[in-house]
């Protein structure tokens, strides 16, 4: 792995005294930074204390004030619900599949779009790629039950020209993560891209001429210089990733899913919303999304310092 | 920011490639497996515009009954004659139009500005920093302290609460600093030399370096504010201000809900709106935003950073 | 030149945001000593400030009203953020659950004394039984709406000329009716019957009541039991467990939406389906487009083993229309309720003005078309309570603005007359641990029906079912219900 930027890894520790030199000397550093800090602490800190209403029994009308403080209380009710366990587990392991079978594609993809030599058409497949990106869960959950129906739908006409009996994708618990999955990469993957993308133009042109003159193949060229080349924005994208673990499927599952398929599928944020339907629980969701961020900010910290372990780079 | 363009010499650069390769016959396979996989990708992420398109230009009894696949059944434009002459329609778009291009532009410049510092190793607290960024990925006060505040800053049932909050996207801004980070280090160390400042060394060198990076940011940008419809759900009432995504949503939302909930409210259930109706609603409200990405696809072209950078 | 940009964009910004603080000055009335009131309504897809009914309520009464809407989804989120944040209404129109939430927080005003004082109209126009459902703790909280005065709204519908053509006679009750899906299934090989996961009453309804499970809740000597708990739902999911398994009920059930569900019928794949009237010009005119030798016809409700049928309708009061406590403008507020109500302003309200809105034949209220639609359609968003006895009648004109949906809805009602049943505590005022409890006990409810219907859960197991229902809340909902029916008998 190339590290263009050996600073990045770790900063020499300064003494105190140089510390004040360094601010002073790079006090237009610090003017740059000041709006977006200026945005953050208004809209982003301010209201922050609102995390305090997971430890409260909430009453909108009576306010932050007015609402009595419980403790944990928020917490036991989530850990000691009946379906916590399967809950989690589906969580998990949902989470689990994605990253594996769907973290990869979008860089494969833009490596393979990377390849197309035709400028018109690599354009054009890019910019029909990144078609299903706008359209709503709502709308691909109808077009996938029409794609898979055992009622004439495409897929089982396909599979029963070769004997195959009709497979119900979305009322089987054994197929209908591999339909989660499959739908969120063929939604997102394109649109995934684009990240990719930009990062290529950071390569060195001059790096392929000189592997082509040494006669390396089109695979070396990818393994040996597109791949590091772009590997700083995939170790980014990788730990950011594990950031949203826990809450990124609620939409898609919500659209999809039906009370048949719930023991693969029942999922924290698809869980809590049928249970709160028609309640006023603040607190207890409050309660849950803190417990969803607590484990995304610990995977992200454990993610960048491994990376940092291993692979000499992270996001600090 | 067309000179920099222009300096990299990219035709002459493609005709050397040309010519430069012979291809085996692996290769070969490989690229006639290349191209037709992606025309089957396109075809399929296609398809469903198609049929979109199909619905908008039938007629109703036709849509009703599932009988449009790719081709429109009893064409008609009736249903675009009457979404296009639909003042909250309009309305809409122009209130999403001038979002998009307010946000993009103001979150797009404090957010490549706050990248800068923090790709700077030296800088001082950059850890901790970085972490008060990216905890506001993870955690946020949640709706209600979010509302209050907005109020109070009187910034409800205004333009403004629909792109202000979102200036700084971390997200974003990570991305950025990544693409400032694999920028070589002299750029800096020379224009130091010079007697420059970092704000004149970001403004001069960093950002037009960055325009991939700045595109595909402000791609993401564009497409968020665009596509965003809860803010407005929950900060607009004026419907003179109401994006289109909001009054798209609602377009939808009304037939599928009040079915569900017919019993109470038959009213409503009558007057919810044709799919066909729907199908061109959807379509109008997404083509201008897929525009922008082919616009934008100039400067992701490969190569054009580096040749220009090299000394 | 990024910083040209810059400076352009965020000048332009800051302008627009000045200007957009600076338009929002509270707006009196001056002259005819009558207030500007703020009303807050549910949602619906028009500008409520333009629709024709707004600016006949201000020329009828002389109140100016300011609307706002509700979104169309997360409405409970956003109205207690604006009630939370005092935003100044002088009046709102709630559904019951918000309407309940309200109340019991203390956030909305005591009516008695206003009403009595200003409220003579709405006196006369509310019934007594439709007040007890907007009283908590014996006070009056809001003029409660029953709506339209419809009972029923959906019947199972099937294809008369496939019955025609296989010889088959109408079903009466469900061992016929399995016969007939049974011949269907052999002979036309389409889906006997299909069904939505939208609607409640997909899986509650005529079927259902052909087994006695109708309302939610049953008088067993004199105590209240909910419907899950009674014999007729095991015996009720049993017949359809069957049906399903046997491919005569649509195997896609759990995934179909109302308009799936109305696809599968109109493009001849399905034979029989549960149709609203109010779907029937778009489902049937769909049907006859695609095959003109297609013919539907409605099925009278099935007779339960005794040999009655029963049609359970849903009653009570719909929508409440409440002032908040800190409403600037509470006298105004419940005068403007008051006039509103009064007889000919009401009519006005309802149905607009006779020859130019509508006409009288026979008795009845014909709309004018297209005047009717273009300007009333969405009338039923403004009411504020409805005169009960009169506007059943004035709101049918409605549904004679086309032939087909007149014709069903005409039908549906002949058919069930004298069938109806309602719910033991239809006319409840809101009782909290049903309130509370209610939604998602039903949802909870619903899923597991669905998973009992396709297999997906075994029979057997529907005590267990029982079990958990009443942990998460079950016992407690049924423990209020009974605690008011006592009481209301007393």
């Amino acid at each position: 792995m190339t590290d263009r930027n050996p600073n990045s890894a770790i900063a020499p520790r300064p003494n105190r005294r140089s510390v004040w030199k360094n601010i002073r000397a790079d006090r237009e550093l610090y003017l740059l930074l000041l709006p977006g800090i200026a945005v953050l602490l208004l809209f982003k800190y301010t209201p922050m204390y609102g995390i305090l209403i997971a430890f409260k029994d909430y009453n909108i009308f009576d306010g932050m004030a007015g609402s009595p403080w419980v403790g944990t209380e928020n917490f036991r009710k989530l850990f000691e619900s009946d379906d916590f366990l399967l809950v989690l587990r589906n969580t998990i392991e949902i989470s689990l599949l994605k990253l594996v079978f769907l973290f990869p594609l979008p860089i494969i993809a833009a490596i393979l779009l990377h390849e197309l030599r035709q400028m018109t058409y690599r354009k054009t497949v890019q910019t029909v790629i990144y078609l299903p990106h706008f359209l709503s869960w709502i709308i691909i959950s109808g077009l996938f039950i029409d794609l898979l129906s055992i009622n004439g739908g495409l897929v089982n006409k396909f599979l029963g020209q070769f004997g195959i009996e009709p497979i119900p994708f979305f009322l089987s618990n054994d197929y209908f993560r591999s339909v989660l999955v499959t739908t969120a990469g063929w939604k997102e993957t394109g649109w995934s891209t684009i990240v990719y993308l930009a990062a290529f133009s950071t390569i060195d042109p001059g790096l392929y001429e000189a592997a082509r003159m040494d006669g390396a193949g089109r695979w070396k060229q990818i393994w040996h210089i597109t791949l590091p080349g772009i590997s700083p924005i995939i170790v980014l994208m990788l730990i950011l990733r594990l950031g949203s673990m826990f809450t990124g499927d609620t939409e898609q599952i919500l659209a999809m899913y039906n009370s048949t398929v719930y023991k693969s599928s029942d999922i924290i944020g698809t869980y809590v919303y049928r249970m709160g339907l028609g309640k006023q629980e603040y607190s207890f969701t409050t309660a849950v999304g803190l417990f969803e961020s607590v484990i995304g900010f610990v995977l992200i910290i454990s993610g960048n310092y491994l990376s940092r372990k291993y692979l000499r780079r992270g996001i600090w | 920011m067309d000179s920099m363009t222009a300096r990299v010499p990219a035709t002459a650069k493609t005709k050397r490639r040309r010519k430069g390769i012979r291809r085996s016959l692996p290769e070969k396979v490989f690229d006639v497996c290349n191209y037709t996989l992606f025309a089957l990708i396109g075809l399929s992420t296609l398809l469903p515009f198609v049929n979109l398109l199909a619905k908008s230009l039938s007629s109703e009894e036709a849509v009703v009954a599932g009988r449009v696949n790719l081709l429109p059944i009893d064409l008609q434009f009736g249903t675009y004659r009457y979404v296009l002459q639909d003042d909250a329609f309009l309305g809409a778009l122009r209130v999403s139009v001038l979002l998009t291009l307010l946000g993009t532009a103001c979150s797009l410049l404090v957010t490549a500005l706050t990248a800068y510092p923090l790709s700077k190793p030296r800088l001082v607290g950059r850890k901790w920093l970085l972490l008060l960024f990216i905890f506001t990925m993870l955690f946020s006060g949640g709706l209600i302290p979010t509302y209050l505040l907005m109020h109070n800053l009187h910034l409800v049932n205004t333009l403004p609460v629909l792109f202000l909050p979102s200036m700084i996207n971390v997200f974003n801004m990570l991305v950025i600093k990544n693409y400032y980070e694999g920028l070589p280090d002299s750029l800096e160390e020379s224009a130091k030399l010079d007697g420059a400042g970092h704000i004149r060394i970001l403004f001069s060198i960093y950002l037009p370096l960055s325009l991939p990076v700045l595109a595909t940011i402000a791609l993401f940008f564009a497409v968020a504010f665009w596509n965003d419809y809860f803010n407005a759900m929950i900060y607009i009432s004026d419907p003179g201000l109401k994006p289109l995504q909001l009054f798209l949503k609602e377009l939808l939302v009304s037939s599928s809900d009040f079915l569900r909930n017919a019993t109470l409210n038959p009213d409503q259930a009558l007057n919810t709106a044709p799919q066909s109706i729907q199908a061109a609603s959807i379509l109008l409200a997404t083509v201008p935003i897929l525009i922008v990405y082919p616009f934008l696809q100039k400067y992701f072209v490969k190569g054009v950073l580096v040749g220009s950078v090299k000394e | 030149m990024i910083g040209k940009i810059a400076a352009i964009t965020l000048a332009g910004a800051l302008t627009l945001s000045l200007a957009a603080c600076s338009g929002k000055s509270d707006k009196e009335s001056s002259g005819s000593g009558k207030p500007e009131l703020k009303m807050l309504i549910q949602y619906g897809r028009f500008d409520p400030n333009e629709d024709y009914t707004a600016k006949a309520i201000t020329r009828l009464t002389g109140y100016p009203v300011k609307y706002d809407m509700l979104p169309a989804e997360e409405a409970d989120q956003k109205l207690n953020l604006l009630v939370a944040n005092k935003e100044p209404y002088d009046l709102m129109k709630l559904s019951a659950p918000q309407f309940y939430n309200l109340a019991s927080s203390g956030a909305l005003e005591p009516l008695d004394d206003l009403i009595d004082k200003n409220g003579p109209n709405i006196k006369n126009a509310i019934s007594d039984a439709s007040w007890e459902s907007a009283k908590l703790d014996g006070k009056i909280y809001g003029i409660p709406e029953t709506g339209s005065g419809i009972a029923v709204s959906e019947e199972l519908v099937v294809r008369q000329d496939w019955l025609d053509e296989l010889g088959l006679k109408m079903p009466t009750n469900p061992d016929e009716l399995y016969t007939v899906l049974k011949t269907i299934k052999e002979k036309k090989n389409v889906i006997p019957l299909t069904a939505s996961k939208d609607a409640v009453s997909s899986l509650l309804g005529d079927i259902a009541a052909a087994f006695g499970v109708t309302t939610d809740w049953v008088d067993q000597n004199g105590t209240l039991v909910h419907q899950v708990e009674t014999p007729q739902m095991k015996e009720y999911l049993t017949y359809m467990n069957k049906l399903y398994t046997e491919g005569l009920l649509d195997t896609e059930l759990p995934l179909n939406t109302a308009a799936k569900m109305m696809e599968k019928f109109a493009n001849g794949q399905a034979a029989m389906f549960k149709l609203a009237w109010y779907n029937a010009p778009s489902a049937i005119n769909a049907l006859t487009k695609a095959d003109p030798n297609a013919k539907a016809a409605l099925v009278p409700f099935l007779k339960d083993k005794s040999g009655k049928a029963t049609v359970y309708a849903v009653t009570g009061t719909s929508w409440y229309a409440v002032v908040p406590k800190y409403a600037k403008h509470k006298e105004d507020a419940v005068k403007l309720l008051d006039a509103k109500l009064s007889p000919d302003i009401f009519k006005e309200m309802s149905i607009g003005q006779e020859g130019v809105h509508y006409e009288v034949k026979d008795g009845k209220y014909y709309p004018i078309l297209p005047k009717f639609t273009d300007d009333l359609n969405n009338a039923s968003n403004y009411m504020t309570g409805v005169d009960e006895t009169k506007y059943p009648d004035y709101w049918q004109a409605r549904v004679r603005k086309d032939p087909t949906l007149q014709s069903y809805f005409e039908q549906m009602q002949a058919n069930s007359e004298g069938l109806v049943v309602t719910d033991p505590i239809a006319l409840a005022p809101p009782i909290p641990q049903v309130a509370e409890n209610k939604l998602n006990l039903l949802q909870f409810q619903l899923d597991e029906m669905l998973n009992f219907i396709t297999g997906t859960e075994p029979l057997s197991d529907y005590d267990k079912f029982v079990a958990k229902w009443k942990e998460q809340g079950g016992a407690d909902m049924t423990a209020g219900a009974n605690e008011w029916y006592k009481s209301s008998k007393k």
